[in-house]
């Protein structure tokens, strides 16, 4: 296509439109990236488990609606079904000693076997004309809503659990484990702890999001874990960049989230400029690496010592 | 520092109000599409000379049948419209909740037609409207894509489309008449895919008619294929193969186990069949895609109501043998069967 003829194609209000749909997806994916960020940030636990958990959470969740449970009751369902995922990856870690990784993916492949007896098959529909979802592409405004006012109340009950004596202790034996364990703290229950925790909100989060495009796919947890720590990468940066020093918890939780919605918005922007699709994926790994690479070299510049030599230099000069 | 709270809240407060601004056209939209497409069917053919049409297209994951069907689909609109249909293509490279992003799209552009390849791609789109006419492709079973029980063949909503159910039951009548012999048939297939599993019941029971003992053989994903081929294999007298996409995409490691093994393989489509099969019956996924191209002109140009529209099958199927495997394995190519001709 001509460049021209190519530009003048792309209507700026087609991105406009989208943008709710975008916002509303990535407010559920934030969710997850809420879970992913227990895990990763605060109990330095590369968790493997979600990939898995997620799906079964919409599994969950899809096949107890379908089973004419109210919402909310099949979206604890989908919660506890995470939280026990978790656990097994907790007690694989802690009691068997199986290493993080290991013990994740141990999970996240038998979660697979899980979610198809769970489903019944690979894919289940969940038609929002014949049951009453809270979420779903047909309303993305009111979705939009239901979806911030889960994400302000995990943000509210998270900032408050993590400074409770327990959360507390999460957070240490995350930081350094060998002095929470000198304090007495019991750091095996408190990493199952979390690991659960976290995957409870993967579970819902996934349950949110089978909601919201009416269907729960045995695939669709395939590579959350990347979305996941893309969100909560993004949201990091974008939170250092914004608040500087003021980027306490409380906002790094609401970051999270955020970095959730600006990944779709990144997403549905490459869809807008009709970038080849087949280009998708490295194109989105590409936006993660610039992200997680900007503040290092800010911070490289800032320090190097070539820098402090020519500093240095002038003021010999 | 200070002065860097305020201007955060600003740019939150200015990316909110653009949200509602981008909310706002949305839903009026919405709300002014049924009037615009009940009301444009009638017109529509009166003005079809100067109307011109978007399509999106949302396929699934990148994958040759898929691709044919996408293919064969634009090809039979621009057969009709010429240069009065615009596509917009988009490849969810196999992540489902890219399609429902994609859909999201398609629908706050406010498109004339939806046709989506795969049956995520249906179930977001059927998601994401209950207006724009939606036609999908290579889904198997719509009943059970959309969540309607008792399937009668319309869907009595914004959605109708092809199936890419081959024919069952001349496929068992095939394999009957090239291995009357054989007892076992082992049927291999991949625990992800919905429509391969159905297929593998039908099958199951055509052959059980004819007395053949069948077991499935499932693979989660293509690290397990040779194990579970190999398993299938010595297990069994002939190979059956739904048309699966992760068989599709592995069907060298399946040839490498049943050549020396000299377990012959039917397959459920051409592709497969070129690729480790002996033969097969075959639907041609670029024939489909043109039949819901023709579907969607029907749509479009002469107000077509999807929701009375039955769905429609492969218009024809073509037997067909893989010269080379059949060479190795030293079995002659039955009569009244087609060579499959080498795409490259």
């Amino acid at each position: 296509m001509e460049p021209m003829a190519y530009l003048s194609s792309l209507d700026p209000m087609n991105f406009l439109t989208a943008v709710p749909g975008n916002v509303a997806q990535g407010i559920i994916w934030g969710i997850m990236a809420l879970g992913v960020f227990i895990t990763f940030r605060l109990l330095n636990f590369a968790d493997l488990t979600v990939d898995g958990t997620f799906a079964t959470g919409g599994a969950v969740a899809v096949v107890l609606i379908l089973a004419d449970l109210p919402v909310p009751l099949a979206l604890a369902a989908a919660v506890a079904a995470g939280f026990a995922a978790g656990l097994v990856t907790g007690l694989l870690n802690t009691v068997l000693g199986i290493p993080d990784i290991l013990a994740g993916i141990l999970t996240q492949i038998s979660l697979w076997s899980v979610n198809l007896v769970v489903l019944s098959g690979a894919n289940k529909a969940v038609n929002v004309d014949k049951y009453p979802l809270i979420v779903t592409l047909r309303n993305v405004e009111s979705s939009i809503v239901t979806a911030l006012v889960f994400a302000a109340v995990l943000i509210c009950v998270l900032y408050w659990y993590f400074g409770t004596e327990q959360g507390s202790a999460i957070r240490a034996t995350g930081s350094n484990p060998q002095m929470a364990k000198a304090q007495g703290i019991n750091i095996d229950f408190m990493k199952v702890l979390a690991i659960s925790l976290s995957n409870g909100l993967v579970g819902l989060s996934g349950g949110l999001l089978a909601q919201y495009q009416g269907f729960a796919d045995i695939k669709m947890g395939q590579g959350s874990i990347v979305i996941g720590l893309a969100a909560v990468i993004i949201g990091e940066v974008l939170g250092d960049a914004l608040l500087g020093k003021h980027m306490n918890f409380a906002y790094r939780l609401i970051f999270v989230v955020f970095g959730g919605v600006v990944y779709y918005l990144v997403i549905g922007l490459v869809m807008w400029l009709k970038m080849p699709t087949d280009l998708l994926k490295l194109l989105t790994a590409v936006i993660v690496a610039i992200f997680l690479a900007v503040p290092y070299l800010r911070a490289k510049s800032k320090n190097s010592f070539a820098l402090a030599g020519r500093r240095g230099a002038r003021k010999n000069a | 520092m200070r002065k860097r709270i305020p201007a955060f809240l600003l740019a939150a407060v200015m990316a909110l109000s653009l949200t509602a601004c981008g909310g706002a056209p949305n839903s009026s939209k919405a709300d002014s599409s049924p009037a615009a497409s009940d009301g444009s069917a009638p017109a529509a053919s009166k003005q079809s000379e100067a109307k011109s049409y978007t399509v999106g297209i949302c396929q699934l994951v990148q994958h040759p049948a898929l691709d044919a069907a996408t293919k064969g689909f634009q090809q039979a609109l621009t057969d009709k419209l010429g240069s009065k249909v615009t596509f917009d293509v988009q490849n969810a490279s196999g992540d489902t909740a890219t399609c429902a992003v994609i859909s999201n799209q398609f629908v706050s552009s406010n498109v004339d037609l939806i046709m989506a390849n795969a049956t995520p791609a249906l179930q977001a789109a059927q998601t994401a409207t209950s207006k724009i006419p939606i036609l999908g492709t290579s889904v198997t079973d719509y009943g059970t894509a959309l969540g309607i029980d008792n399937w009668t063949g319309a869907s009595g909503k914004n959605v109708s489309g092809t199936s890419d159910l081959a024919p069952l039951d001349q496929q068992a009548k095939m394999l009957n008449e090239l291995f009357p012999k054989a007892k076992k048939v082992g049927i291999l297939y991949c625990s992800a895919e919905p429509n391969s599993k159905y297929q593998a019941k039908v099958i199951t029971e055509e052959l059980s008619k004819m007395g053949y003992t069948c077991k499935e053989y499932t693979f989660s994903d293509s690290n397990d294929v040779q194990s579970v081929t190999k398993t299938a294999a010595s297990e069994s007298d002939v190979l059956y193969l739904p048309t699966d996409n992760t068989v599709a995409s592995n069907t060298g490691i399946i040839k490498n186990v049943c050549l020396p093994a000299k377990i012959p393989v039917i397959a459920g489509e051409e592709g497969i069949c070129s690729g480790c099969g002996i033969a097969t019956l075959s639907i041609s996924y670029y024939d489909l895609g043109y039949t819901t191209g023709e579907m969607a002109y029907d749509i479009l140009v002469n107000g077509a109501d999807p929701s009375t529209m039955k769905v429609k099958y492969a218009p024809k199927f073509t037997k067909e043998y893989n010269p080379d495997i059949c060479k190795e394995m030293g079995i002659t190519p039955p009569s009244g069967y087609q060579a499959i001709q080498k795409a490259s």
